[in-house]
């Protein structure tokens, strides 16, 4: 395990996979200009698994290129100079030397048990769970409501007081992230393969079951203004603040009071940075690492089974037995190298091609579909959004809010400890301003447009009849999963934008495995320990044992519940987060060196009327 | 044996900036506020959207048109196997005879765009010029066919006309064909011009030859020798041109594949001899020559192996030959001549190591070096103790006094009794490398190495070791 076989396998690896993507590309180029003929010899199958693997491969080689050409000579002479012997032995001993025993053991116990039990009563475990579900939902509903409301103004107030003026790290710190990737990191973490799959979906089914809070007749007019508005309210500017309320907290005294970049440094100012040890932090830790485990798990898992029901759904192609567990081997592999090979390596270029794919698909859709029609439902629904915001925020009323609304709330929260720690990470430099600016702002401007045309598209579809989405949805039992084929087939440019619409829904949920992964490995680690390249192995490999396991023994949605209904603590937790932070600033008094927005537009105002200046722009060249 | 051992590592650490890694290994153990998780998090200094130097130089522009070329074979395929092509683009309407040049086009600038993608990986201006002709000519195929499968070659030549226009210095080599090559060419551009407006003159003496284009075929059927015997000659005037067209355009055409592909087989095999060829150097870049092939060589290149490209200049043909064999890149020629270190592509090199056993050539070296490159790194071997204060003189960055480093590692080796743990840098003095401004790289370089890297700066005595565990 020298550095320098080290340098020989990463060389090793990366022309194994550039003779992957090569071969592979060469039949899957064949097969998209004679799909008949490959079909033919090659069989549906293959050509499904080609393709998986060209992309694959090429998302892989992308990961582990280095990350200047020039540092792989230094690095292959600089091996010369350190080299050094380990055994197996010794590198387990080191994973589990360098790891906090109980949140590495406590997840781990939690799932195998959890597995042990749904093997032996699968029935009752459902039903345990479902009644569970329903329980915390119905008697929690009207926090997680009023929380996320709390998320939001909190939001608001620091964008605009003068705790935006706080820069993480002191005032000479620079951002090393420019801002483009500041923001490319943070939206493809926060967001699985979940918006690919719902951007057409979730629209349509409170098309056809409209929200009571909209007193609209199903599948009317009245109705797309209804669906488009809950559409973004869902995805929009309180799901994005439900991260920047945990994140905010960390990032703060991370970076101003020195805490350990964990979860349950929200608890600082209650236990201070040296009572961070405590059982109650450690408690906050495993949980965290249980919500985000629990969450990208289940997420990878059924997103396998998704996009493998969708290409059935399209071409035909059956996946078989093995092809859910290929498929999640696969993606496992991409994220594991991802997250190993570093987050400007991998993490960062996959989430760069994550948003580029993310915009390209967007506007490909915008141009080919009804633009007038998504246009004039678009500013329709954001006027609409705008103005019902704290009434919806509020309405408790009935079963479709618990079922959607509050089961979002408990979704968002729930990935808040996982989205919110990297957010954190990430942000030094950065004043509090334009992190809320970046994680709230830009985050649900992109996901609004991203609903306004995708959703809108669908909808406008769906109501001329130009396509008939929502009976291919119930003819695959209410599936999300297949929304975007008939849409899509039903647009010109329909076969591209097919291809785009999987090669999304991959690198989607990629970029959120595998900053999942460095987020649970550094969650897990000791305190004053950077988790190895070892370790973030093994809490990937971790995250597809359990993938698998939802696979191969079932009862994905019920774990997914169960890592859900970690929300509700981690909303709790975001509460308090919020008085610790005030305590914090207060205490510290940080506040009063700073301007709030309202002071510096108020002193701009004799000069220049009309521009507010956010933030001393970028500093990125 | 120990001292020369010694010797080509402390060759090989200054003169490839190791010592400076060493340094900041060393170095990066008091703490400098680094945080565990900021290990993890920040890497680099600056971590940018996309490394547009890693995507945007000559290289990826060379393989970018090779894509081009690939795809626009496989979809002037597609075109070429349909019963009826698709024309329904929006160019459809304005090309003529759009059927026909839908079902031609891409395969047959495929081709010489294939042509091109070679010469570009050569630099050649010439290629450079095809490409920007062929690729933009290639939007023509989607645009006139509209069908969506052919919309990628669309995007790729789009992102692939920007790349060849920001990047047209790179690609500044002439063609440089000898002046037989050019007679050659010329010859057969003139026999076919000497035979299409001859036949075309003589049509009424052929039987079945009718215009211009039935000029051209006649030409090239006959010259190709395959003669199908469907237009001939009926005069004696026009038997006595067709054979003049039949003599002269096998002539030609010969000797232009003599000319044009007999160097390149020259080449080979003088390249089997451990010599390189032009375009082989052309294509070197960010690498060490080595000038001079002595004792210490030897022992530096047997460390420095792969990792680092490198290439030899010596005179000495046995050892020349020898290390081609050994695989490595060698310039047979004189090592103290400034054209051959230009050829060795010294200018684009990270540094020059002068290391022949004859001191009065190193200094020759050394002088040629600076001549073609002023600011490249050189570092030059003393053979004798006297000589070094020279070849500093003469401009070289470091002096490595073979004698004086060797006698002191012996006296070290008695009085301590452990000679290799000697730490190479405090040898040569070379502490002051830290200050360099390549050492931020170099720290960077160390923590993308991730855990071994940390585990290396827990344990300072375990670089000490490691350095003789080699």
């Amino acid at each position: 395990m020298s550095t320098a076989d080290a340098t020989g396998a990463q060389q090793f690896l990366a022309s194994a996979l550039l003779a992957t993507f090569v071969g592979s590309g060469a039949i899957v180029l064949v097969g998209f200009f004679f799909p008949s003929a490959v079909g033919q010899a090659l069989g549906g199958q293959a050509l499904l698994g080609m393709s998986l693997l060209f992309f694959g491969s090429g998302l892989g080689y992308l990961a582990v290129l280095p990350y200047e050409r020039i540092r792989t000579d230094d690095a292959g002479v600089s091996s010369l100079v350190r080299i050094r012997r380990t055994s197996v032995r010794s590198v387990i001993s080191n994973l589990i030397s360098v790891h906090d025993p109980v949140t590495l053991g406590l997840p781990v116990a939690v799932f195998a048990l959890y597995f042990l039990i749904r093997i032996v009563r699968p029935a009752a475990t459902t039903a345990a769970v479902d009644t569970l579900t329903t329980a915390v939902l119905q008697g929690m509903g009207p926090f997680l409501l009023g929380a996320m409301l709390v998320a939001v103004a909190f939001c608001v107030f620091v964008f605009f007081s003068a705790w935006g003026g706080v820069k993480l790290g002191g005032e000479d710190t620079e951002p090393t992230y420019t801002y483009p990737t500041y923001f490319s990191l943070v939206f493809t973490a926060g967001i699985a393969a979940g918006i690919v799959f719902w951007g057409p979906a979730e629209a349509l089914f409170h098309y056809q079951t409209p929200p009571p809070f909209f007193d609209a007749a199903p599948q009317s007019a009245a109705a797309i203004d209804a669906a488009l508005v809950y559409a973004l309210f869902h995805w929009g500017l309180s799901a994005w603040s439900a991260y920047a309320v945990i994140g905010i907290p960390i990032a703060y005294f991370v970076f101003e009071r020195g805490a350990p970049l964990r979860v349950s440094s929200i608890l600082t100012p209650f236990l201070g940075v040296d009572g961070l040890d405590s059982p109650w932090s450690r408690l906050v830790d495993t949980l965290a690492v249980f919500a985000t485990i629990g969450g990208i798990a289940t997420s990878i898992g059924l997103v396998s089974q998704q996009f493998l029901a969708g290409v059935g759904f399209q071409w035909g192609v059956a996946p078989g037995e093995l092809g859910p567990v290929l498929f999640v081997g696969g993606l496992a592999a991409v994220y594991i190298l991802s997250a190993v090979s570093g987050l400007h390596r991998g993490i960062r270029r996959i989430a760069g091609v994550t948003v580029v794919l993310f915009g390209v698909f967007a506007l490909l859709i915008f141009l080919v579909g009804p633009r007038g029609p998504v246009v004039a439902q678009g500013t329709d629904a954001l006027g609409a959004y705008a103005v019902n915001f704290v009434p919806m925020s509020l309405y408790t009323g009935g079963a479709w809010v618990t079922e959607w609304t509050v089961w979002n709330w408990a979704w968002w929260f729930s990935w808040a400890p996982f989205a919110g720690t990297f957010l954190a990470a990430l942000s030094r430099g950065r004043r509090l301003r334009t992190v809320v600016l970046t994680s709230v702002g830009a985050t649900s401007l992109a996901t609004g447009v991203w609903f306004l045309v995708v959703g809108g598209t669908s909808l406008s579809l769906q109501h001329s009849g130009r396509a008939d989405i929502l009976s291919a949805i119930t003819a695959r039992g209410g599936s999300e999963a297949v929304a975007g084929f008939p849409l899509l087939s039903a647009l010109p440019l329909g076969d591209l934008l097919l291809f785009l619409f999987l090669a999304l829904i991959v690198v989607f949920i990629v970029t959120s495995a595998d900053t999942a992964t460095l987020i649970a490995a550094i969650l897990a680690s000791r305190r004053g320990v950077a988790p190895s390249r070892g370790t973030i192995a093994l809490w990937g490999a971790f995250q597809a044992v359990v993938a698998l396991a939802v696979l191969l023994i079932g009862g994905g949605e019920t774990l997914q519940a169960l890592a859900v209904l970690t929300g509700a603590p981690f909303a709790i937790l975001s509460m308090l987060a919020i008085v610790g932070l005030a305590l914090g600033v207060s205490r510290e008094d940080r506040g009063s060196d700073h301007t709030s927005l309202v002071r510096i537009a108020v002193d701009r105002l004799p000069t220049i009327q009309t521009h507010h200046d956010v933030e001393p722009p970028d500093r990125e060249d | 044996m120990l001292p020369k051992h010694s010797i080509s590592e402390i060759l090989q650490y200054c003169f490839l900036g190791v010592v400076r890694q060493y340094v900041i290994v060393v170095d990066s153990q008091d703490e400098h506020g680094t945080r565990p998780f900021e290990e993890v998090f920040y890497p680099a200094e600056r971590v940018p959207f996309v490394e547009w130097r890693e995507f945007s130089g000559a290289k990826p522009t060379v393989a970018l048109v090779a894509a081009v070329a690939v795809l626009a074979f496989v979809t002037g395929l597609s075109n070429l196997s349909r019963a009826q092509p698709v024309v329904e683009g929006p160019l459809a309407t304005l090309i003529p005879a759009a059927p026909i040049l839908v079902r031609f086009v891409g395969v047959l600038l495929a081709f010489p765009l294939g042509i091109a993608t070679v010469g570009l990986g050569r630099r050649k201006r010439l290629a450079w010029l095809g490409a920007m002709v062929l690729v933009p000519a290639l939007a023509i195929l989607p645009l006139t066919t509209g069908r969506t499968t052919e919309i990628p070659l669309l995007v790729l030549v789009l992102l692939t006309v920007p790349l060849l226009v920001a990047n047209r210095e790179e690609f500044d080599q002439p063609l440089g064909l000898s002046s037989l090559q050019i007679a050659s060419l010329a010859s057969i551009l003139g026999v076919g011009l000497y035979g299409t407006v001859g036949a075309y003159g003589l049509r009424r003496q052929f039987l079945e030859l009718e215009g211009w284009g039935d000029a051209i075929y006649y030409v090239i059927v006959t010259i190709a020798t395959v003669g199908y015997g469907d237009i001939t000659p009926t005069t004696l005037e026009a038997k006595l041109f067709s054979l003049s067209v039949i003599l002269l355009g096998t002539g030609a055409f010969t000797v232009a594949v003599g000319a044009l592909i007999g160097p390149a087989i020259e080449s080979r095999m003088a390249a089997a001899f451990g010599t390189m060829t032009a375009s082989e150097l052309s294509l070197l870049e960010d690498h060490v020559v080595v000038l001079g092939y002595g004792d210490v060589a030897e022992s530096f290149l047997d460390r420095v192996g792969d990792g680092t490209d490198l290439v030899v200049v010596t005179d000495d043909a046995e050892a020349a030959s020898r290390l081609t064999d050994a695989g490595f890149e060698v310039l047979t020629d004189d090592p103290t001549d400034e054209a051959v270190l230009a050829d060795a592509r010294v200018d684009a090199a990270r540094g020059v190591a002068v290391a022949g056993d004859d001191d009065a050539e190193n200094v020759l070296a050394v002088l040629a070096a600076r001549d073609v490159s002023p600011d490249i790194r050189i570092v030059a071997v003393a053979n004798k103790e006297t000589h070094a204060k020279k070849l500093d003189a003469v401009g070289a960055d470091e002096v490595i006094d073979l004698r004086s480093i060797g006698g002191r590692l012996l006296g070290a080796s008695i009085l301590d009794g452990d000679a290799p743990d000697v730490d190479p840098a405090a040898v040569l003095g070379f502490a002051e490398q830290e200050a360099d401004p390549t050492a931020e790289d170099q720290r960077t370089t160390d923590s993308e190495t991730g855990e071994d890297s940390d585990a290396d700066t827990d344990d300072p005595e375990s670089q000490q070791s490691n350095t003789d565990a080699r």
